[in-house]
């Protein structure tokens, strides 16, 4: 069995305020994996730790407390990063370099020349839909070029695991529904995917599971079927009902007698979206309740 | 497997790789070379022209000299200013633009990536500084064959002169000219500037801003140049007190005394340059490129972007 794209263990991130003796705690006790070939979405407000979370798994930060591996390697380990394809929230490369020279730059960084990186940045570039603008500056690119050009940098060494933060930030429709045709295609081919975006839309289209992270916390994790389903309501599937039996199963239900009612047929769900919005209410009112009870707490003690 | 191993098909990534750190470098000149800071260039080709071209009241000699102080002045000038502003940018922008995050994603360890911008830097002052000197040595030798020829045709028009008197008054004009020594000044220069860069370098590791990053590193350069003189007079005031010690012992030690790869005006003066100094410059320049280079990794390797 291979190892899970991503692993992170009862993460917490403590960042120091400087000159005081204050703290920040970016993300406290987190854990999660990305299973291989996985297409995972981490959602949450501005500020709730995602990008903290991501820059752990890069290896770009240390973590305070807790672990994250990638493929089984320590992030930390540069290792890690031979399997990593990563695109940043609106990248901006070097300016001096044109596309095709940034895909030649990236690609040797991860060890490609010869033949081999040449086919690969045209492969790339044909891919990202910029094989007309290949041999112009980064300067003269627009913002969704950019971010065609990143996705192509990110996947140069072919790598295992595409982390993207916010892929579709500042991009128009047509250029997101390429970054998500992308994502499916990346799928297919058994590359696994962490996404960290707030297009709820985009994130239920393409996740396979999400979490919802809120103050640094993970507040709710799953499956989508599961995370999207109503708990307290359940749902029967039946093929080819006639009326009568569905008129059966209605009088059943009223001879109940009890607090089980027919509330409609069709599929109960609700949207990420709504759920998202009621994850980061009720982590909020969490929070605000921690506070006001340390507050009491610090209070009685005369703090 | 277990979760916590090593994929089995990972593959190999070298701990340390002198064609990524080369990949970085040859970039990073790239970026300094579409910058146009090569422009600079222009401005010295027309700075030597137009000191060869000086015809002021001096003799044969002093107008070769001082086509040689210009040239090596402006030389040193361009190096050490361009070895703290395109070190002070570099690393700072790539931190600004997110480029960092791209870079340090890929199987790229932080040494690797601070030695390649490193090693660019210099690359590009290299490269510049030969220029310079090829330009230089052109219009040196072009100028000393015209004013040997207009002193020779001077000189043999003066009457009582015998042939010696000639070749002797030709032998000093013709020891301002071109010289293989000369070629030593341009290695003190480009000693210097690695010694200034990988000092800046340090500085923008810790530094918030390209701006502070520039400040300290030139008031570290122009105390560099000075520190070992307050040294002696303060210590003399102080009558080498504990206090005087202590503030200017590490001062001296951390940064070099620049002064010694001043050897540009020995060199024009005609002075001879001691093997040994060249040595024990180029082993002061590489101790404290190692040196700075070491510190700025140590404070490098754990910054959290």
């Amino acid at each position: 069995m291979s190892a899970p794209a991503v692993e992170v263990e009862h993460l917490t991130k403590v960042f120091p305020l400087s000159w005081r003796k204050d703290y920040l705690v970016a993300v406290e006790d987190l854990s999660l994996t990305v299973n291989a070939g996985e297409v995972y979405g981490l959602i949450g407000p501005n500020g709730s730790g995602k990008s903290t979370t991501m820059k752990v798994v890069l290896g770009l930060m240390s973590a305070t407390t807790g672990s994250t591996r990638v493929f089984g390697i320590e992030s930390r380990d540069v290792r890690s990063r031979q399997q990593i394809g990563f695109l940043p929230e609106n990248p901006y490369f070097y300016k001096h370099l044109t596309g095709w020279e940034t895909l030649r730059f990236y690609g040797k960084l991860c060890g490609l020349r010869g033949r081999e990186l040449k086919d690969r940045s045209n492969e790339l570039l044909a891919l990202v839909g910029l094989e007309d603008a290949r041999d112009r500056r980064l300067g003269g690119y627009s913002k969704g070029m950019l971010q065609r050009i990143g996705l192509a940098q990110a996947l140069v060494q072919r790598p295992r695991l595409v982390v993207l933060d916010e892929p579709t930030a500042g991009v128009d429709p047509i250029g997101s529904r390429q970054i998500r045709d992308l994502i499916f295609r990346l799928k297919e081919e058994g590359i696994s995917v962490f996404l960290c975006s707030h297009l709820l839309e985009q994130v239920q289209e393409v996740c396979d599971r999400v979490g919802i992270i809120a103050n640094g916390r993970m507040w709710k994790e799953g499956t989508l079927g599961d995370l999207i389903a109503i708990e307290d309501q359940t749902e029967l599937v039946l093929e080819n009902a006639s009326p009568a039996l569905l008129e059966k199963i209605q009088s059943l239900v009223k001879e109940e007698q009890g607090q089980a009612a027919l509330v409609r047929t069709g599929h109960p769900r609700t949207t990420l979206e709504r759920l998202f919005l009621d994850s980061v209410r009720e982590s909020q009112e969490a929070k605000d309740k921690e506070d006001a009870d340390e507050k009491a707490k610090a209070a009685e003690t005369g703090d | 497997m277990s979760s916590s191993e090593p994929h089995d098909n990972l593959p190999p990534v070298p701990r340390f790789s002198p064609g990524r750190i080369w990949v970085l470098a040859s970039s990073t000149f790239t970026q300094l070379v579409r910058m146009r800071i090569f422009y600079f260039l222009i401005v010295f080709a027309i700075l030597v022209a137009g000191a060869s071209n000086l015809d002021l009241l001096y003799t044969a000699a002093q107008k070769l000299r001082m086509l040689k102080d210009a040239s090596f002045g402006a030389m040193s000038i361009f190096s050490w200013l361009f070895a703290i502003a395109a070190t002070a940018v570099l690393i700072p922008r790539d931190l600004e633009d997110r480029t960092l995050y791209t870079i340090l994603s890929k199987p790229v360890p932080r040494l690797e990536y601070l030695l390649g911008k490193l090693f660019g830097v210099l690359l590009t002052i290299g490269v510049a500084l030969a220029v310079m000197y090829l330009l230089f040595t052109a219009f040196l030798f072009f100028r000393e064959v015209t004013v040997l020829a207009e002193e020779k045709h001077y000189l043999e028009n003066q009457p009582g002169l015998s042939p010696e008197d000639i070749a002797a008054q030709l032998a000093v004009v013709q020891a301002e000219g071109v010289d293989s020594s000369q070629f030593l000044a341009l290695i003190a220069i480009f000693l210097q500037a690695a010694v200034v860069a990988s000092l800046t370098m340090l500085v923008s590791t810790f530094a918030s801003s390209t701006l502070f990053t520039m400040i300290v590193a030139t008031l570290l350069f122009v105390v560099g140049h000075f520190h070992k003189l307050a040294a002696q007079y303060w210590q003399a005031e102080a009558g080498g007190s504990t206090i005087a010690n202590l503030i200017l012992k590490p001062i001296v030690l951390l940064i070099p005394d620049f002064r010694v790869f001043n050897i540009s005006d020995k060199i024009i003066a005609g002075e001879a340059i001691a093997p040994g100094l060249m040595a024990t410059m180029a082993g002061l320049a590489a101790l404290y490129v190692a040196v700075y280079s070491a510190i700025a990794l140590y404070l490098f390797i754990d910054k959290e972007f």
